[in-house]
């Protein structure tokens, strides 16, 4: 190794680690302060670069460039405004999930929005003659721009230390992030506050964005490929801490150089492992506090009418049999189109269910489901294609290696909670997608396993169960998904269910009733993950080929939805928002490209006006007329009481 | 014979010397308030002796056992119950779910995942039992997040009964009451320290009801014991006295 | 009409009904105590005043001007001012910059307070200038969270317990710093529950139990009035 090449690797591991800083600084700002991670900062800095492509149309030449540059950020700094008076400071108060798919919403929206109006393609943003040469440092060739963008970053970085150290504004959005009622009864208007730190992060996600548009190309859709990076860094470094961002930065861009380098196979999966890693030692990360808990009587409790206990209501068997034996009858009037559909709605509702036993009853926002999916998927895969095992011995053993799997992930991650929870759940997820992705011996890499043979199911030499037809795997689905809806549904109501639901309430009080609360947030890890394995395994089975592309965080967000959509308090609402959701997804697909705009508009009019979904509303609304239709029934638990 | 023998306990945050060789000793069935000024060192000495937080020295003895260095859920399990300052129920569960889940866990059939909840009807019949103890019963369906304030502490208490205590532990149970609310509860607490020989030690700044229902008082002030005593010898001593009125300040 | 007036509130947490119609007045200069037990509703009244916990029904006027209903940052733009009894500090701040921070009204008063000011006031303050706010003492704690709300230069001081918990010696140099400021022209409601530390600093007193007021009256004859004492104050 010599001068030349270690000048060249440094100075891109630098590079790498500048433009992290810009955006994750941002990030880590609006945490600190407003409290809210937000996903749509990814997005920002896409607009960042867009705006210096739109530009660079019109003003040419160095200065125009320059213009470009400075008059970008500032554009994205107005919309951020936009959005910060006109849809966050509504959900200030709300549960944090809500805050979270708040600003993904928004990220659907500016994608397909920056689609329409910029166009699919890669645009590549030209600099102008005098950044584009390179120079020869200790041997080594590096082009100007790096220099430029390693010189800018640290002078960024010193600019933020000086506004936020030395001056009064800084000074006093310091205090706020520390003690807010503290700030409002000394006169500090937090509203407005509120909206300068929302718009000075956005104006440092825009200058991210304006200088890498010219050495990255700008597609709809990169900033979610910064976003998650971001994530990492400022997790690592601590969520709400700048020092952690910039020292997350650093680690992430060397590691990801040396990554390149040494280990060309496994780079993403790098910067996972160091998250987990770092996780584990420092749940907090490197320079964090533990978060305060909210109180509860700052918790949202509108939502309390919209669960229809199992404790105190049976529901009516007819209405839980009906839609069965409704579904039993489709394929008599249905064709194999629609049959396939509710295949696919089948498969989504289980995943979606049985991550709303962690969310919903146990109150864990997990981002990582995708993960357990991805290995159900991948067990029944191998097995068939590498294995020779049957197909009824291979589906089984699918929600057994979730399991474990997800044992292994729970064990480290019930330790955390809130968001810290759902960012560890998040990377290993990704961990997982990395090196499925890359790791062609095994599990065929991008490439995936193409071809899976679903042989008969035999039945003891009376015949066999053959998968072959769209019909057969219908009702194939139907009766195992059918089976573990019902397990689900026996869990949630059992005294296990009642107990995961005192944790989500009030996990200390919980824990002086003499509950090992770890223990029971790790068994329940362990049995959604079970479940979602098993819906991975009946969707290798269905799809015949699989990708790495279903263990993609991307994929751990439509439980998310689904739940959200049907009703998070509620046990068939994840179903509900399944059928909401493929019914969306595939026709919308074929009926607009604008699909991601669409889902948002009904994420965030869901978010910001049904919180409690589809099937919570009509709970909330509807409970006494279901009592009447006898829909629901009320279980008398002794004369005194009810008398 | 004493269930609880607190010893030389000693507690510092930071340079904060919070509890400082705390020493008490109650007996069986026997009603002691702990009181003292604001920071005297109350919640920290609850705190201690539940295992939330761990003393610099000393020990606790309950029942014959040293409890000190056990975790929170396993020092409830030995029969130490409590319930807290602030309001510290399951909002949005029904009373009856409130009280019920509390009753799984002490029956060991919390881990049960497969059998209906509501169809333990012993169980059931127990949670109604202890929610007519408290006079909750008829209220039994409603969400916890939204009974009056009186009616949450209460079902607190019934929640802390559920675990079938030898020793209750109560932070202020009357606080943010009305007064008729806090008679009725504090005629509850004795009601049912005499029925089932339960013991109780609580906090309170509601001198009435310290002196009416106390057999001892403890006096904590910065953290040491000012005063321990029946409640005739506290109101007699000076030290107290000083401790609430403030020291007489001497020009300077 | 008195400077500070509040018009039988009535303030809730949640639920649960915490002040019953309490009213109290308060005129211009004054040095006032309002004297309980803990749980007295001393706290409560005062995050009703400055807004953080709005009352339900009743009002709060200042200088002839309704505050209730306002918001908490507008109340201190008016000029009340709030040291919270759990010394608030901000840790990540140094004693300066948490002065700094609370600066405004400049403009308002006739001889704003200042940094150099309050360490004439705080001596020691600004030994410990550069120390961070999570660095001190109790005591200095203290002195900080009353110079910080100083900076906002407000007309009516609303000082929350600030002798609990402090050494014997640091209260009574609380004292003198209570009567020096009220020398430099602001009024001073103070919440306590240490009745010889009020008789020290304030004229007259309100003694507050349950959530409502039970005695109102001059400090001397609060202090002759033993069955008040008795039955509110002492065990």
């Amino acid at each position: 190794m010599d001068l030349s090449f270690l000048t060249v690797q440094v100075l891109s591991a630098l590079r790498q680690a500048a433009f992290l800083f810009l955006i994750s600084s941002g990030l880590t700002l609006i945490f600190g302060v407003l409290n809210i991670l937000n996903f749509a900062h990814g997005a920002l800095y896409m607009l960042g670069a867009y705006f210096v492509y739109a530009l660079t149309l019109h003003l040419t030449g160095p200065a125009g460039f320059l213009i470009a540059i400075l008059a970008a950020p500032l554009g994205v700094a107005l919309i951020a405004t936009v959005i910060e008076t006109g849809l966050l400071r509504r959900i200030y108060m709300q549960e944090e999930i809500y805050q979270l798919l708040l600003t993904y919403a928004l990220v659907l929206i500016i994608d397909d929005l920056a689609k329409i109006v910029f166009g699919p393609e890669f645009k590549s943003i030209p600099k102008p003659e005098m950044l584009s040469g390179s120079v020869t440092l200790f041997g080594g060739t590096v082009p100007v721009y790096t220099l430029l963008v390693v010189v800018l970053a640290p002078a960024v970085a010193l600019l933020l230390w000086y506004l936020l150290y030395k001056t009064k504004t800084g000074k006093v959005v310091r205090a706020t992030s520390s003690d807010r009622e503290m700030a409002d009864a000394l006169g500090i208007n937090m509203s407005a506050l509120f909206t300068l730190v929302f718009a000075f992060g956005a104006v440092l996600a825009g200058l991210g964005g304006a200088l890498a548009g010219p050495v990255r190309t700008v597609f709809p859709g990169v900033g979610t490929e910064v976003i998650i990076e971001s994530f990492v860094v400022v997790v690592i470094g601590g969520l709400g801490n700048l020092w952690g961002a910039l020292v997350g930065s650093i680690l992430i861009g060397s590691l990801e150089t040396i990554g390149i380098i040494v280990f060309p196979e496994f780079e993403m999966a790098l910067i996972y492992l160091l998250m987990v890693a770092v996780l584990v030692v420092r749940p907090w990360g490197l320079f964090g506090r533990p978060l305060k808990i909210k109180a509860l009587s700052e918790k949202n409790l509108a939502m309390e009418a919209q669960e229809i206990s199992p404790v105190h209501f049976t529901v009516h068997p007819a209405v839980r049999w009906a839609p069965l034996l409704l579904l039993l009858l489709v394929p008599l009037f249905a064709g194999r189109f629609y049959q396939y559909l509710l295949t696919q709605i089948f498969v989504a509702s289980l995943m979606a269910i049985a991550f709303n036993l962690l969310l919903g009853t146990t109150g864990l926002l997990s981002f990582g489901q995708a993960a357990f999916f991805g290995v159900g998927a991948y067990t029944v895969g191998l097995l068939l294609t590498k294995a020779g095992f049957g197909t009824l011995p291979a589906l089984v053993l699918s929600p057994v290696v979730a399991a474990a799997v997800a044992g292994i992930i729970g064990f480290f991650c019930v330790r955390l909670s809130g968001v810290h929870f759902a960012m560890l759940t998040l990377a290993f997820g990704q961990l997982i997608f990395a090196v499925v992705f890359k790791w062609y011996g095994f599990t065929g890499g991008d490439n995936g396993i193409q071809g899976i043979r679903v042989n008969p199911i035999p039945f003891g030499g009376m015949g066999a169960l053959d998968l072959g037809s769209t019909q057969a795997m219908y009702y194939f689905v139907l009766v195992v998904v059918g089976l573990s809806v019902e397990l689900l549904r026996r869990i949630r109501s059992s005294p296990f269910g009642a107990t995961l639901k005192a944790i989500r309430e009030n996990s200390q009080r919980a824990s002086f009733l003499g509950v090992n609360i770890k223990l029971y947030q790790w068994t329940v890890f362990v049995v959604a993950g079970a479940f979602t394995g098993l819906a991975g395994g009946l969707y290798a089975l269905m799809e015949k080929s699989i990708s790495p592309e279903i263990i993609h965080w991307s994929k751990s967000a439509e439980p998310v939805f689904m739940t959200i959509i049907g009703g998070i308090y509620t046990f068939a609402g994840p179903a509900v928002g399944a059928v909401v959701y493929v019914i969306l997804n595939s026709y919308l697909v074929a009926w607009t490209e604008k699909w991601a705009l669409v889902l948002g508009l009904v994420l965030l009019t869901l978010v910001l006006l049904l919180p409690g979904g589809v099937v919570g509303y009509v709970n909330e609304k509807a409970r006494q007329t279901l009592g009447k239709l006898r829909c629901i029934h009320k279980w008398p638990f002794s004369k005194s009481a009810t008398s | 014979m004493a269930i609880l023998e607190v010893r030389n306990i000693v507690k510092s945050f930071g340079g904060l010397r919070a509890l400082q060789d705390v020493t008490l000793s109650v007996e069986k069935g026997e009603i002691r308030a702990v009181i003292g000024p604001n920071g005297a060192g109350k919640s920290t000495l609850f705190n201690v002796m539940t295992g939330l937080l761990a003393p610099d020295s000393g020990n606790v003895v309950f029942d014959g056992e040293q409890i000190i260095g056990m975790p929170p859920h396993r020092i409830i399990r030995k029969g130490i119950g409590r319930s807290f300052q602030i309001t510290n129920i399951f909002p949005r569960m029904s009373v009856f779910e409130n009280v019920q889940v509390a009753l799984f866990s002490h029956h060991g059939k919390s881990r049960n995942p497969l059998h209906l909840a509501r169809k333990f009807t012993e169980i059931g019949e127990e949670t109604i039992a202890i929610l007519e103890q408290v006079g909750l019963a008829g209220k039994y369906d409603m969400s916890a997040s939204i009974l009056s304030h009186g009616d949450q502490k209460r079902l607190e208490i019934a929640i802390s009964l559920a675990s079938r205590p030898k020793l209750l532990m109560l932070d202020e149970p009357t606080a943010g009451m009305s007064r008729f609310e806090s008679r009725e509860t504090v005629s509850l607490l004795q009601r049912i320290s005499r029925e089932q020989g339960l013991t109780l030690i609580f906090t309170e700044h509601d001198m009435d009801i310290v002196f009416a229902i106390s057999e001892k008082i403890m006096v904590l002030q910065q953290g040491a014991v000012i005063a321990d005593g029946t409640p005739a010898e506290i109101k007699a001593n000076p030290e107290v006295r000083k401790a609430y009125l403030g020291e007489e300040i001497t020009e300077s | 009409m008195a400077f500070l007036d509040l018009n039988s509130i009535n303030t809730y947490y949640g639920r649960s009904h915490i002040l019953f119609d309490v009213s109290l007045s308060i005129e211009k200069g004054e040095v006032v105590s309002l004297i309980g037990r803990n749980g007295a509703g001393k706290s409560t009244t005062f995050r009703s005043i400055i807004g953080l916990t709005p009352p339900q029904t009743g009002e709060v006027i200042f200088k002839g001007e309704r505050i209730s209903g306002l918001r908490a940052f507008r109340i201190c733009r008016k000029g009340v001012g709030f040291v919270p009894e759990d010394r608030r500090c901000f840790p990540d701040l140094t004693v300066r910059d948490n002065l700094e921070v609370a600066a405004r009204r400049e403009k308002e008063v006739d001889s704003p307070w200042t940094v150099d000011r309050i360490y004439a006031l705080f001596p020691r303050l600004q030994e410990r200038e550069k120390n961070l706010g999570s660095q001190l003492s109790g005591g200095e704690q203290q002195m900080l969270t009353i110079a910080r709300t100083l900076m906002t230069n407000p007309e009516v001081l609303l000082l929350d317990e600030p002798s609990e918990g402090l050494a014997p010696l640091i209260v009574s140099l609380l004292a003198d710093m209570i009567l020096r400021i009220r020398k430099e022209g602001v009024t001073v409601l103070l919440a306590e529950q240490n009745l010889h530390f009020c008789a020290k600093v304030s004229d007259r007193a309100f003694v507050i139990d349950k959530g409502s007021v039970k005695f109102a009256g001059t400090m001397k004859e609060l202090l002759a009035n033993d069955e008040i004492k008795e039955k509110y104050l002492a065990v």
